[in-house]
């Protein structure tokens, strides 16, 4: 009897334990674990944000994003056999070297990275080892959906996820900053004009058998670039296996002696100044012969030439003739009104020095007057021909979204007269010049050739061309430039062998703007625009 | 007059009206705000509304208190006659779970009885203390040292459990083997036996745990490590300690709880209920809920003290024990210090089975309390 009460008091003892427990658990939760548990809360419930923003087209449409990629990595003292584990890593994951991931696995270190970033295939075939001391790390990748579309523009980040090249790398801190890392960052540009563009330009690349190529769509009214392309490019996903020369921007890097396009700023300077009127001429019978340079046109008239026949027929004398006049100093100070003599004001960080005479000789005005001897990248020969044609006003390039409200702070370079003369020389240029095979029926297109020869050993080579074209649409009032560049185009069949900008570039830029109008609004008109710029085309004499 | 006669001349019988009169009515208030506590928490998680839940829950609770006052007034000795038939109906329904049972949840638990749905798993929980404690009161005092007269009590517990482990319910099984042998100790074992019982079952665990079912493996494995898996098996236990540490002091307010209205909290309103009850009225609510079930507790353990016979101090006993095992794995089991092994809160958690064992118990404690200064023959009941 006195044990069975005992026994009981032992049950008893036990059901006051246990309930001291719950109850001491229920304190312990409500008062002391309170707050981790709130805090725990918090981290299941609060919005993921990433380490990094979005770059987005001018449409929302997005260009650079982030993805969850595990990455690989092993904590040395749990792995068992390193020799072992080295060998079969390696087995399943071939791009890692041996001694490496065995120094790796041999380390003192308490976490060493084997592989980042791998792939769903890789991190099933690594857990399928069954290895321990190996774990995943999730990590943020930077995803290019479009590729290499705009990879020169976006440029890369490094594998800790830090810009190192174009957009990414010049906007690093603003895309890192974590009160703005849910604004996508938004670009002026449009993926469907970058893809067309990047379209015909490796089209003609391939055609002509070109080395690269480079392009640009801008808005000539704000200076927002709608599509930048340097080619060849390369998939900004994996920047680190591209090429140098794939990873050389043309564009905005690149400096090139453009050759004709520049007798835009000649013609334009020789009207602003007063030097010369529409109606005026020039002596272009004979080659140009100063010491041991001479000077001649590619397409030789042979007669005397109107200021429009000079631009229109692209003649190389009448121009140095007409820069003579202007002379170097206010050459130079032109030029360097547009732009021309500074890198390209642009937000990235690959931009080229132009090139150009320390000393600025009579010789070196003639020929900077057809564009030898001067070389600058193709964005700011783009920006300055776009200053031309908008009624005389500089708007720097710009690859950000420019809102509506907000007119840019654009500088008057030459008077709205002067810009009204060349944008008729340039719609002459195309319907009855060196430019013709740009024209697309329904938009009135203006441009201007330019076919350069490459400088090399002893003097400038004839084979080696860079060919050009600028586009300018709707003429009459202009709203859109494209201006593209093929280095060292080879002619073909259906271009007789010719290479120059009128034969390869012209017809590419003509295809891009037949594709961009209709996506940027602009509708084909059927009237004829002949009459519109008649007094400047009479003065233009067929052959 | 016929109960004189049966039950021989020795103690006046008490009548209806008195056994009414000494019924223990402050226990019954007890188990009424217990339920009470249930509906209020039930209205609360079915967003407050009566339906589905509540309005149920009370009805099953009114036939349930009828239930246990009618067992309360049942003359003990009648419970022992009882006993053995009642075991082996409960086995028989076992039996039949195997094979006519409706599953429901991942295991097969539920007997269809025209209309009602009943889990002899439940029933056999309380058959098995009657059982129990039937046997050891006709033992005499010199053999329950014998080691051969464990062997009955073994047989009965390992019946029931094989049946109940097969379905399968680990909450149930481990109820049953803790509550026998429990009862085992309580009449008089050699204390060294448990020794030897508590290593056989260390021994048995690798084995026992190749009969496990995938998801208790990985229930138990969790229990050691809940965050490990926060979004798989392990949410539940996870959420649950979420909820429960976010009422404080005086909880969220009624109707307020976020983790159990925002369905945060699986399975809210029949096992992890403690836990709305926690996230909405604090630990002051929890408190309370555990002050009332240890009177319900203190008062099984008095009657027990204060029981002439054996079978009544047995009974008594083990009815507490088996409601102690109830609240105590369900509570520990939300909040996280036991594995989640799916045994509900009585007479609060929703569901008609574990009130009605609930309420039986009570009516059993409370039938014991009754007739406590009756002593009943060893081997025949009624002399």
């Amino acid at each position: 009897m006195e044990q069975a009460r005992n026994r009981l008091m032992v049950v008893l003892f036990l059901f006051i334990g246990g309930f001291a427990l719950l109850g001491l658990r229920t304190v312990d939760l409500g008062l002391i674990q309170r707050v981790a548990e709130r805090e725990r809360t918090d981290w299941s419930t609060a919005p993921v944000l990433p380490r990094r923003a979005d770059i987005v087209d001018r449409n929302g449409v997005v260009l650079a994003t982030n993805l969850d990629t595990p990455s690989l990595f092993a904590v040395p003292a749990e792995v068992r056999d390193p020799e072992q584990a080295a060998a079969r890593l390696v087995s399943v994951l071939p791009d890692l070297s041996l001694a490496d991931v065995l120094a790796r696995l041999q380390s003192r270190k308490g976490f060493v990275w084997i592989k980042r970033q791998l792939t769903p295939a890789q991190v099933w075939k690594v857990n399928a080892l069954g290895l321990p001391g190996l774990k995943f790390q999730q990590e943020e990748r930077r995803i290019y959906p479009h590729g290499s579309l705009a990879a020169h523009i976006l440029g890369f980040v490094d594998v800790d996820g830090n810009g190192i090249a174009g957009i990414e790398h010049f906007f690093d801190d603003r895309l890192l900053d974590p009160g703005r890392v849910g604004k996508p960052l938004r670009l002026s540009l449009d993926l469907r004009v970058q893809h067309a563009l990047h379209d015909e330009l490796e089209k003609a690349m391939v055609m002509h058998r070109a080395i690269g190529a480079a392009g640009v769509v801008l808005d000539v009214n704000t200076g927002e670039m709608l599509a930048g392309v340097s080619l060849p490019d390369f998939d900004p996903n994996h920047a680190a296996r591209a090429l140098p020369m794939a990873r050389f921007n043309k564009l905005t890097n690149g400096v090139f002696e453009l050759g004709s396009t520049f007798k835009i700023f000649t013609i334009a300077a020789g009207l602003e100044f007063g030097i010369v009127d529409l109606e005026d001429s020039y002596e272009a019978i004979h080659p140009i012969r100063i010491s041991r340079f001479q000077i001649r046109d590619d397409h030789p008239k042979r007669r005397v030439l109107t200021v429009p026949e000079i631009f229109v027929y692209s003649s190389n004398i009448g121009a140095a003739k007409l820069a003579r006049d202007i002379g170097a100093d206010r050459q130079r100070e032109f030029l360097g009104s547009l732009g021309l003599l500074r890198p390209a004001s642009v937000e990235l960080p690959e931009v080229g020095l132009p090139l150009f005479p320390d000393r600025w000789r009579e010789i070196n005005t003639m020929t900077i007057g057809y564009g030898h001897g001067i070389a600058v990248t193709p964005l700011q020969q783009a920006v300055a021909i776009a200053a031309i044609i908008n009624g005389g006003v500089l708007n720097p390039a710009t690859l950000i979204l420019q809102s509506d409200n907000l007119q840019p702070l654009g500088r008057r370079v030459i008077s709205r007269t002067t810009s009204d003369q060349m944008r008729a020389l340039m719609r002459v240029a195309v319907t009855k010049g060196t430019g013709s095979f740009a024209d697309v029926p329904g938009y009135r297109i203006g441009g201007k050739t330019g076919t350069a020869e490459k400088s090399g050993i002893g003097g400038y080579r004839r084979d080696k061309l860079i060919s050009s074209f600028v586009g300018v649409f709707p003429i009459e009032a202009p709203k859109y430039l494209v201006f593209a560049v093929l280095d060292e185009p080879k002619g073909t069949a259906e271009t007789h062998n010719f290479a120059g900008g009128g034969w390869v570039v012209a017809p590419a830029v003509g295809r891009v703007i037949a594709r961009i109008a209709p996506l940027l609004g602009i509708a084909p008109e059927s009237q004829s625009d002949e009459n519109r710029f008649r007094r400047t085309a009479l003065l233009v004499r067929r052959e | 007059m016929g109960t004189s006669l049966m039950f021989g001349p020795r103690r006046v019988e008490q009548t209806f009206l008195q056994k009414l009169r000494q019924l223990n009515w402050l226990f019954v208030l007890v188990v009424c705000a217990i339920a009470g506590i249930g509906f209020v928490v039930l209205y609360s998680a079915a967003g407050g509304e009566l339906d589905p839940w509540a309005s149920t829950q009370m009805i099953r609770f009114a036939v349930g208190l009828a239930l246990m006052l009618a067992i309360a007034l049942v003359d003990l000795r009648y419970w022992m006659v009882a006993a053995y038939p009642l075991f082996a109906l409960g086995l028989l329904s076992l039996l039949a779970v195997e094979f006519f049972g409706v599953s429901g949840m991942g295991g097969q638990r539920w007997l269809e009885l025209g209309v009602v749905r009943v889990q002899p798993a439940e029933f056999i929980k309380l058959a098995l203390v009657l059982a129990m404690a039937r046997y050891f009161h006709g033992l005499n005092p010199p053999d329950t040292l014998k080691l051969r007269s464990l062997a009955v009590p073994i047989i009965l517990i390992i019946l029931p459990a094989a049946l109940v482990v097969r379905q399968p319910d680990l909450g149930t099984t481990l109820m049953l083997v803790l509550a026998g042998v429990g009862m085992i100790y309580l009449s008089g074992a050699r204390v060294w036996i448990f020794g030897v019982g508590a290593l056989a079952a260390i021994v048995s665990v690798p084995i026992a745990w190749r009969f496990l079912r995938d998801y208790q493996q990985e229930r138990i494995l969790i229990f050691f490590n809940p965050e490990s898996d926060p979004l798989g098996a392990g949410y539940q236990i996870m959420q649950s300690k979420i909820a429960l540490g976010s009422g404080g002091i005086f909880g969220k307010g009624f109707l307020q709880g976020t983790q159990s209205h925002l369905n945060f909290l699986p399975e809210m309103k029949t096992d992890f209920i403690f836990t709305v009850l926690a996230e909405e009225f604090g630990m002051i609510g929890g408190l309370t809920l555990l002050g009332l079930y240890v009177v319900i507790l203190a008062y099984g353990v008095y009657v027990s003290l204060t029981c002439r016979s054996h079978f009544g101090r047995l009974l008594s006993i083990g009815v507490a024990g088996t409601l102690f095992l109830y609240v105590f794995i369900n509570i520990a089991m939300v909040m996280g210090l036991l594995p989640v092994v799916g045994v509900p809160l009585p007479l609060v958690s929703y569901g008609g089975s574990s009130m009605l064992t609930m309420l039986v118990g009570c009516g059993l404690i409370l039938s014991v309390a009754l007739h406590r200064g009756l002593s009943i023959p060893r081997k025949n009941a009624f002399g």
